[in-house]
């Protein structure tokens, strides 16, 4: 356990360290504002608009932050040659890839807190109720982070950072959108010679295998101020972990195998 | 503990594919990883490498760049596995966690996180051990104050020149107390008191009753300070013993070197020596334990030409070296 945690404590300070991180907050947060600036100008729209795009954002901004951080993580380690010295001290590998994992999740954890603070002070701003609708919504959009962050890590514990950062981004798409996507191109075209296509296949095997990202988007919900009960933000975040679990094994029997030559 | 050698070897076979997909960074491995072969040739970095190391020996693995060593090693710390044959650590099969735990290694040209200063820097791979703060404090400083960093214990790795680099890995390969230290390279890039202060620090471990393997392709790193050595070439063992024993040679002789030798003279020189090398106005003339030394210094004084030395034959490392390499 101790190996996890020093692993994952050295990967949060390592993140945190992190220029391109630390541009990426500066750059969502900016952006953030720019909603509450364009927002005034359309009056009566200004709260749902702050609501919508301030969600928006930060979800979008912070799976690409975490797909960014996952897929250099491991890659860096074995550029740097500083893998050599850890795996062969008293530690599995499964232990150094979790460590990797906890600490994207303490890293995320500091980032998404950020960008929820900003929106808090939007709200603020705006004279608008934050309430527990949309920390239940930030919640949720943390959670759908670690699910992409374990797939970026999955991706990069046998592939370059480019490919995995591709490879992540396909399933983070696809993880939103899948559904649509897989229907709009099977209602176009029900034969059978469509259906044996190996794009359609692999769509619908990446579709299958994708996580459904849209449960932990709860937008709707917040805008138009229906309640949300818990019972769903349990059962989304239970399957998120469930999902980012299977993956992480996965993560592992794929480094387990692994030359570092 | 246990009895019998730290660390064996058992008919290691490794070979990389540079297939199309092979020969691309990572891709390669993730394919070969997932138990997809490469398409194209392969490189055969190990053909059967076997040998064992005796605890409490400074074992010497000696070869020229691309022998193989780097390859056998990571192996030995479970950082790539073997396409075939086997290993033991401490007892333990290879890639064991337990044996892991009294192992240190250094790896060959090593880096590390840059932003760390020496005493976090060892704290952090301190803690991947079973040590309490504590003592993975008072062992830091004692690494520290050993390898000569006192003074630079507030910079960050950064900062340090590839010396100080090289100090700081050893004392991370330390951190442990290990009871084995593999050592992949640890004097290459160093300058000679750099070299010497690194040959001192095996021979203290040699005395604390540890157990050090370590690699070089320099021929005097290894002569010097090793109780046995394996040469190794094109990934085969092709000699291991004590250096003595290496040196020794049945064919060994005694070179003779002359001055002043006629033209008249070559002839029934050549005839008594086996063989005979002219250099800069001097010929020497080398002589196996079949020929007549005697018999040859005799005949060469009579035909008029003078005596410069007469040198009995040791074989060094490096002969022995270019032979094998030369014979693989
Ligand atoms: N990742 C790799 N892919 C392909 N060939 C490799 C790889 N690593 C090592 N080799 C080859 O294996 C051989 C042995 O290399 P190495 O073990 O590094 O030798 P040494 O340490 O004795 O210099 C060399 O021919 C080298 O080119
Ligand atoms: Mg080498």
């Amino acid at each position: 356990m101790r190996q996890i945690y020093i692993i994952a404590l050295n990967t949060f300070r390592e993140g945190v360290r992190n220029r391109v991180f630390a541009s990426l907050i500066a750059f969502a947060v900016c952006l953030l504002f720019l909603t509450l600036a364009v927002s005034q100008a359309s009056l009566h729209e200004e709260v749902r608009l702050v609501k919508d795009m301030g969600l928006f954002l930060c979800s979008t901004f912070s799976s690409l932050i975490c797909i960014f951080i996952g897929v250099n993580l491991v890659y860096k380690e074995v550029e740097r040659k500083t893998i050599y010295t850890i795996l062969p001290k008293p530690i599995y590998r499964w232990q150094f890839l979790l460590g990797k994992y906890f600490g994207i999740g303490v890293t995320m954890a500091v980032q998404v807190a950020i960008m929820g603070l900003v929106l808090f002070g939007q709200f603020l701003a705006l004279d608008a109720e934050f309430g527990l609708l949309m920390v239940k919504a930030i919640w949720l959009i943390y959670v759908e982070v670690m699910v992409v962050g374990a797939v970026a890590l999955f991706f990069s514990s046998f592939s370059t950072p480019f490919l995995s950062g591709l490879l992540t981004l396909g399933v983070f798409v696809v993880g939103r959108f899948g559904d649509r996507i897989a229907t709009m191109r099977l209602s176009e075209d029900t034969n059978a010679a469509t259906q044996a296509d190996p794009f359609v296949a692999f769509l619908k095997a990446a579709a299958a295998a994708a996580p459904d990202l849209s449960q932990f988007n709860v937008t709707a919900y917040v805008v138009y101020e229906s309640s949300l009960p818990f019972s769903y933000v349990y059962h989304a975040t239970a399957a998120g972990f469930a999902y980012a679990g299977v993956v992480l094994v996965l993560a592992s029997m794929a480094f387990a195998r692994r030359d570092f030559t | 503990m246990h009895t019998g050698p730290v660390l064996t070897l058992d008919d290691l076979h490794k070979s990389f594919d540079l297939g199309f997909l092979g020969s691309m960074p990572f891709i390669g491995s993730a394919f070969g990883g997932l138990g997809i072969k490469g398409i194209g040739h392969r490189v055969d970095a190990l053909r059967g490498l076997s040998l064992a190391v005796e605890p409490g020996e400074i074992f010497g693995f000696l070869g020229p760049n691309g022998a193989g060593k780097t390859t056998a090693i990571k192996m030995l710390m479970g950082l790539i596995r073997p396409t075939r044959g086997s290993g033991t650590l401490l007892g333990r099969p290879l890639g064991d966690r337990d044996a892991r735990n009294r192992l240190g290694y250094l790896p060959e040209q090593p880096y590390f996180y840059e932003h760390l200063a020496p005493l976090e820097f060892l704290d952090f791979y301190g803690g991947l051990f079973p040590m309490t703060a504590g003592e993975r404090r008072k062992r830091a400083l004692a690494l520290i104050d050993r390898v000569g960093l006192t003074h630079a214990i507030n910079r960050p790795i950064r900062k340090f020149s590839k010396g100080m680099v090289q100090r700081i890995g050893i004392a991370q390969a330390l951190i442990n107390d290990p009871e084995l230290v593999v050592l992949d390279e640890p004097m290459s890039g160093l300058d000679p008191l750099g070299r010497k202060e690194v040959r001192d620090l095996i021979y203290e471990l040699r005395t604390k009753g540890k157990t050090v393997f370590f690699s070089s392709h320099i021929l005097q790193d290894v002569e010097q300070i090793s109780d046995r050595v394996a040469i190794i070439v094109k990934g085969k063992l092709h000699r291991i013993g004590p250096v003595a024993e290496l040196l020794e040679s049945p064919t060994a002789g005694v070179e003779v070197v002359l001055r002043a030798v006629s033209e008249a003279a070559l002839p029934s020189l050549s005839g008594l020596a086996t063989a005979a090398v002219s250099l800069q106005g001097e010929w020497r003339y080398h002589l196996t334990a079949t020929d007549s030394v005697d018999g040859f210094i005799r005949c060469a004084l009579e035909l008029g030409a003078s005596v410069v030395s007469v040198i009995p034959h040791r074989r060094s490392l490096e002969e022995i070296f270019v032979e094998e390499a030369s014979r693989a």
